[in-house]
């Protein structure tokens, strides 16, 4: 009814515009984007970074200490709230009031083994009140309690004035990334969070398809299906997921997530390594010191950050025990034996989830690379290793892909009427198999060309413009579906004859379209251009 | 390259195809959004008309509005304007408050294309001029729906909204149906984003929870400034807009009050009819119960469970008892019957000895010895044990009349043997516990034993302090204390206890007591000639002699001694002996030594007369 209607009132339309053109439309339209902006937040398990949409692009801006990527840690210090950098710093005096890896326990109830585990190595206490856990924060006279989704607001609150700081003016509009395997309650109490610091939320993305959005993947030509593996490795998570791409739109095929690999591991291994070094010229055991050992841990983080690029870096902590001063110099080599054990674990599970979905690694056609620790020389070499030739996405900086991404779905939505989407996940029908076509090539062997790759989102339709040499007085297209990534025909579903065409010099140019409707039934229409013959053929679907 | 058709290939469908299947899709991108909005408006365009059209996309978005005209536009009132339909005027009732800014826009172009009194014109319609023509209502109508905030206080009283609430009764009936499309069309005054549903009746806690909840906290946009009666800009002046103002605001005040009552008894009604609701309640109190239950389960067990153990260790107690007595009756019984056995053992060894001893007609030769035999063979029944008499016997049986003899001699010396020892311990025995008597005699009714000094002090200090005298009795027990030699403290009890206990005496011990303090008196002075060298050996003879004579003579002692010395006189052969007999727990040598003694008192008694 709706579809008739709009034809109809797109030929008055038309009429009424033909009488007087109207150029204001597009103009006012246009300056209504640009005037509007939108960020893309990214709040992870440690880090945050936000990006702006402007002006048809995404950047991530840094924030009051020069960073792009700010820490998610909040500090609790009397009166006031240290979001960042300097709370990150502060940890090592005021650790007990500091908030480290929200994430983890928010939108948990505080019996989850997940929230449970937080609790056992937060160092900020955390208590259960109502079965939600809730952060005991001391400000000297007394003791405030605070819930996750107040840490999480502060550091979304964080995240609003960057944005604001570097376009200098509000800016409200967000797109917020989540992790694949969140919960409804968590996206919910990550949603409050963001919304409690002033945010409207567009949407909430997986941070997979962000990644995939940050680099266009799919989006400038809509045809076809492809595979992409994500592979993140962020500050104490790794995540490796393997998504379709398929006319334009992603879907996860399968994901996996271990929440015991991340960057801090590889901190931890050097900061060990540098603890021993300590030992062995001073002779004084420092690891049941906690607070030096958080020093050598953020001395450890710096040397990892500079390794990444450099051939060597140099370790200095300023007494760091009794008075006395660290000094040691740790080669990249060094550092990759040190952390060797730990690089295999975090490429397993690459091989792992690529059987579990049955595909091979040369069925992948791009790896995109997240998260501040894929910047790592050694990691990335083994990930093309086990790509050969695949080519590896990483001219984004990897920490800054997710929140990239986010930025530019956050405008591509914004502006919109409707952007909110009440439905959180959505389902779309899609073509169940592969629908090819039996061509001969130029030696005359059978080739099959793929119309429709499985998993095409419905109703679809495709408009191929065939050829059969001009000599023939009869052509015959044949329709074949078939199951599987081969691409081998296993089912004929229908021929069709275009006969007594006109036999000419040049080709014929046979113009076919190919419908499928949402419940998977096909329409081909065949025509002749030079003769306008046509013929037409509709499979029904199996019951 | 297509291929060629094989002769006599026709256009033929020949297998049905696959049906499609659903997959989850990432909400981002641009083609998802594409998507979304073909799916929204149910059109199946494709991807290359999509792409073709991609830069007229902001034209075709427009395009897509589809524009109603209203049939009853041209008979539309210019005056009345305030109650006309404004967006059935632009064409958009269909859409009503979900019309875009945009679309409210375009449809005004449409309408004005159409509708404006020049386009009339020249088409050669009768314009009625000035503000009476139709048109008005068109431009009254984009006034109001361009203006955000004008456009809300016409939304929100928008005519086709249906502010009925269902009643409890109707709500009962099927709740679901009822009342979902009310709370979904009520749902479009919040100010928030995502609105939780209804859900069915198969929605967790959570959901039902949280739907309450947004609903109780309902926060409405809908005002109610477009009902204003009064209209503040025709107001003359300030007075009157003040006051067209203030009734404006209590009325509109009162409307929204009005509006929240209307939300708050639809929630109120929706949760009293839930069935979901009742459900929950229900299944708390089942939950509750059954805690209850099992809680009360749980200590019933427990009661149990202790009751039982109580019986049981209480069953054990019993029969441990039982089992104990039965085996005390068993054990008695045994033993009953052992001590019959041994009893008919030992009467017939013993008849047997007798018989064989009768038999050997007692090995004597004389009548006197014989009885003498049978007296003494009496005692040996009596005396000997079942193994020594069946031994005995055996001896006797298998040995010759002299061997017998001899067997039975030894028995028998044995058994006098041990009769005189079993005598002897009965008499040391009977003088032990007479020498305890006679020390506790001895030292009175007090603890500590009083000796002879001391109870002589005692009746010097009472005699020194006489009755009346002040705290009489601690004075005694002081002066006791001081001059005793003894170094036993005495308290005044002590004294006062033994003083009564001395004048309850009877005059038999008041004798007694004097006699000994005479004796003592005599002792001392017949003791006062030897120098005091011999007072060692002296009392080493008294040692020894204490050695025989453990204590001294008692007045019963005395008393047997008088009448035996009476009763034996010098004549008497043996006469020591047979007084020593007479005399239990004394020797002869001890009743010869003190018969001295006595001579020797009697003697200086009388001496002393002689000399008095």
């Amino acid at each position: 009814m709706h579809f008739l209607l709009a034809k109809i009132y797109k030929l008055f339309f038309n009429w009424v515009s033909s009488g007087s053109p109207s150029p204001q439309f597009p103009v006012s339209r246009r300056a209504f984007t640009a005037s509007m902006a939108a960020i893309g937040v990214h709040f992870g398990y440690t880090c945050a970074c936000v990006a702006i949409f402007k002006d048809g692009r995404a950047d991530v801006v840094a924030n009051d200490a020069g960073d792009r990527v700010t820490p998610a840690v909040v500090a609790y210090r009397d009166t006031e709230q240290i979001v960042g950098i300097a709370a990150k710093q502060g940890r090592i005096r005021n650790a007990a009031n500091t908030v480290v890896k929200v994430k983890q326990i928010l939108g948990r109830s505080f019996d989850d083994p997940e929230a449970q585990k937080h609790v056992a190595e937060s160092k900020c206490p955390v208590i259960n009140k109502g079965d939600k856990p809730r952060y005991e924060i001391d400000t000297g006279e007394d003791t405030k309690i605070v819930s996750p989704e107040e840490v999480a607001k502060l550091v979304f609150h964080k995240m609003k004035e960057t944005a604001q700081s570097a376009l200098g003016s509000d800016v409200t509009e967000a797109v917020i990334t989540v992790p694949f395997e969140f919960g409804e309650m968590q996206k919910n109490a990550l949603r409050q969070a963001a919304e409690g610091a002033g945010f409207n939320v567009l949407r909430l993305i997986h941070e997979p398809s962000a990644a995939l959005l940050a680099y266009g993947i799919g989006q400038d030509t809509p045809t076809g299906k492809s595979h992409v593996l994500v592979y993140k490795l962020g500050g104490t998570s790794l995540t490796v997921t393997v998504m379709e791409v398929n006319s334009g739109l992603y879907r996860v095929l399968a994901t996996h997530t271990d929440h015991s690999t991340g960057g801090e591991s590889f901190t931890q291994a050097l900061a060990q390594h540098l603890a021993s070094e300590f030992k062995r010229s001073f002779k004084h055991d420092v690891t049941g010191n906690p607070r030096a050992m958080m020093k050598l841990m953020n001395s450890a983080d710096m040397a990892k950050h500079t390794l990444s690029t450099l051939g060597s870096s140099n370790c200095f902590v300023d007494s760091l025990y009794e008075g006395m001063d660290f000094d040691c110099n740790v080669s990249r080599a060094r550092f990759e034996l040190l952390c060797s054990s730990l690089f295999n674990k975090s490429i397993q599970p690459i091989k792992a989830l690529l059987e579990q979905v049955g595909l091979s690694t040369c069925d992948i056609s791009k790896v995109v690379l997240c998260g501040g620790s894929a910047r790592i020389p050694k990691l990335q070499q083994m990930i093309q290793e086990l790509f050969p030739d695949v080519e590896l996405l990483s001219s984004i900086p990897p920490d800054e892909v997710i929140p990239v991404g986010a930025a530019i779905e956050a405008g591509i939505l914004v502006g919109r009427d409707s952007s909110s989407l009440d439905e959180d996940s959505i389902t779309v029908d899609c073509c169940a198999r592969d629908i090819l076509m039996k061509e001969a090539d130029d030696s005359g062997a059978d080739v099959y060309t793929v119309l429709f790759p499985s998993g095409t989102p419905l109703p679809a339709r495709r408009q191929h413009t065939l050829r059969g040499p001009g000599s023939l007085s009869s052509v015959c297209l044949e329709l074949y579906q078939s199951e599987g990534r081969n691409s081998t025909p296993q089912e004929k579903v229908a021929q069709i004859v275009l006969s007594d065409l006109e036999p000419k010099e040049e080709n014929h140019d046979i113009v076919t379209v190919i419908t499928m409707k949402r419940d998977g039934s096909l329409h081909v229409t065949c025509t002749e251009q030079g003769s306008g013959r046509s013929e037409a053929v509709t499979v029904a679907v199996a019951s | 390259m297509l291929k060629e058709a094989v002769e006599g290939q026709v256009t033929v469908v020949c297998n049905a195809i696959a049906a499609s299947v659903q997959f989850q899709v990432e909400p981002v991108g641009r083609w998802f959004e594409a998507f979304l909005k073909r799916r929204d408006r149910n059109v199946s365009a494709s991807f290359q008309e999509l792409e073709e059209e991609e830069e007229l996309s902001e034209e075709s978005e427009d395009e897509e509005l589809q524009l109603e005209e209203y049939p009853m536009l041209k008979t539309l009132d210019p005056k009345d304007w305030k109650n006309q339909d404004h967006y059935a005027v632009l064409g958009l009732g269909h859409m009503r408050y979900k019309a875009t800014q945009k679309q409210i826009k375009a449809a005004h172009k449409a309408m004005v294309l159409k509708h404006h009194p020049d386009k009339r014109k020249a088409a050669g319609e009768q314009i009625v001029e000035g503000d009476n023509d139709y048109f008005t209502c068109i431009t009254k109508a984009i006034e109001i729906l361009s203006d955000p905030v004008k456009r809300r206080a016409f939304d929100s009283v928008d005519p086709t909204f249906d502010n009925t609430v269902p009643s409890k009764s109707e709500g009962k009936e099927n709740f679901f149906e009822v009342f979902a499309p009310v709370f979904e069309r009520n749902a479009r005054w919040t100010t928030k984003k995502h609105i939780p549903k209804l859900g069915t009746m198969d929605s967790t806690f959570e959901e039902v929870d949280n739907f309450y909840s947004f609903w109780y906290n309902f926060d409405s946009w809908r005002e109610f400034s477009y009902l204003d009666e009064e209209e503040k800009e025709k107001a003359e002046c300030r007075d009157e807009r003040r006051w067209i103002e203030k009734q404006n605001r209590a009325s509109r005040a009162q409307r929204k009050k009005e509006e929240m009552n209307r939300i708050r008894t639809l929630v109120d009604t929706a949760y009293s009819c839930d069935p979901r609701i009742k459900k929950f309640k229900e299944d708390e109190k089942a939950r509750k119960e059954s805690e209850k239950k099992a809680k009360a389960e749980a200590k019933r067990r427990e009661q149990e469970e202790k009751e039982r153990a109580r019986q049981a260790e209480l069953e054990a107690a019993r029969l441990a008892k039982e089992k104990e007595e039965e085996e005390a009756k068993q054990a008695a019984l045994q033993a009953k019957k052992e001590k019959d056995i041994q009893k008919k053992a030992i009467k017939k060894e013993r008849q047997k000895l007798r018989t064989t001893c009768k038999n050997w007609n007692y090995f004597a030769d004389s009548e006197a010895e014989s009885v003498k035999m049978m007296e003494e063979v009496e005692k040996l029944c009596d005396r000997l044990e079942l193994a020594s008499l069946q031994s005995l016997n055996e001896v006797l049986a298998s040995g010759s009349k002299e061997e017998s003899k001899a067997a039975v001699e030894k028995q028998v010396q044995e058994v006098n043997a041990q009769l005189q020892r079993e005598k002897e311990a009965e008499v040391q025995a009977r003088q032990a516990s007479r020498s305890v008597e006679q020390a506790s005699s001895g030292s009175g009714g007090g603890n500590k034993g009083w000796n002879e000094e001391e109870l002589q002090l005692l009746i010097k200090a009472v005699n020194l302090f006489p009755a009346g005298t002040n705290a009489r009795w601690e004075v005694i027990a002081n002066y006791m204390n001081l001059h005793s030699t003894s170094g036993i403290k005495r308290n005044a009890k002590d004294v006062i206890n033994k003083a009564k206990n001395l004048q309850k005496l009877d005059p038999h011990q008041k004798d007694e007591i004097n006699r000994k303090a005479f004796e003592k008196f005599k002792k001392e002075h017949t003791a006062v000639p030897p120098s005091v060298d011999n007072a060692v050996p002296s009392e080493r003879f008294e040692a020894s002699g204490a050695e025989a004579n453990t204590a001294s003579w008692t007045t019963e002692e005395q008393k047997l001694l008088e009448q035996a010395l009476k009763t034996f006189p010098v004549s008497t052969p043996e006469r020591w002996e047979k007084i020593a007999a007479v005399v239990p727990g004394r020797t002869k040598k001890d009743c010869m030594k003190r018969y001295k003694e006595l001579v020797e008192m009697v003697k200086a008694k009388k001496a002393a007369q002689e000399q008095g």
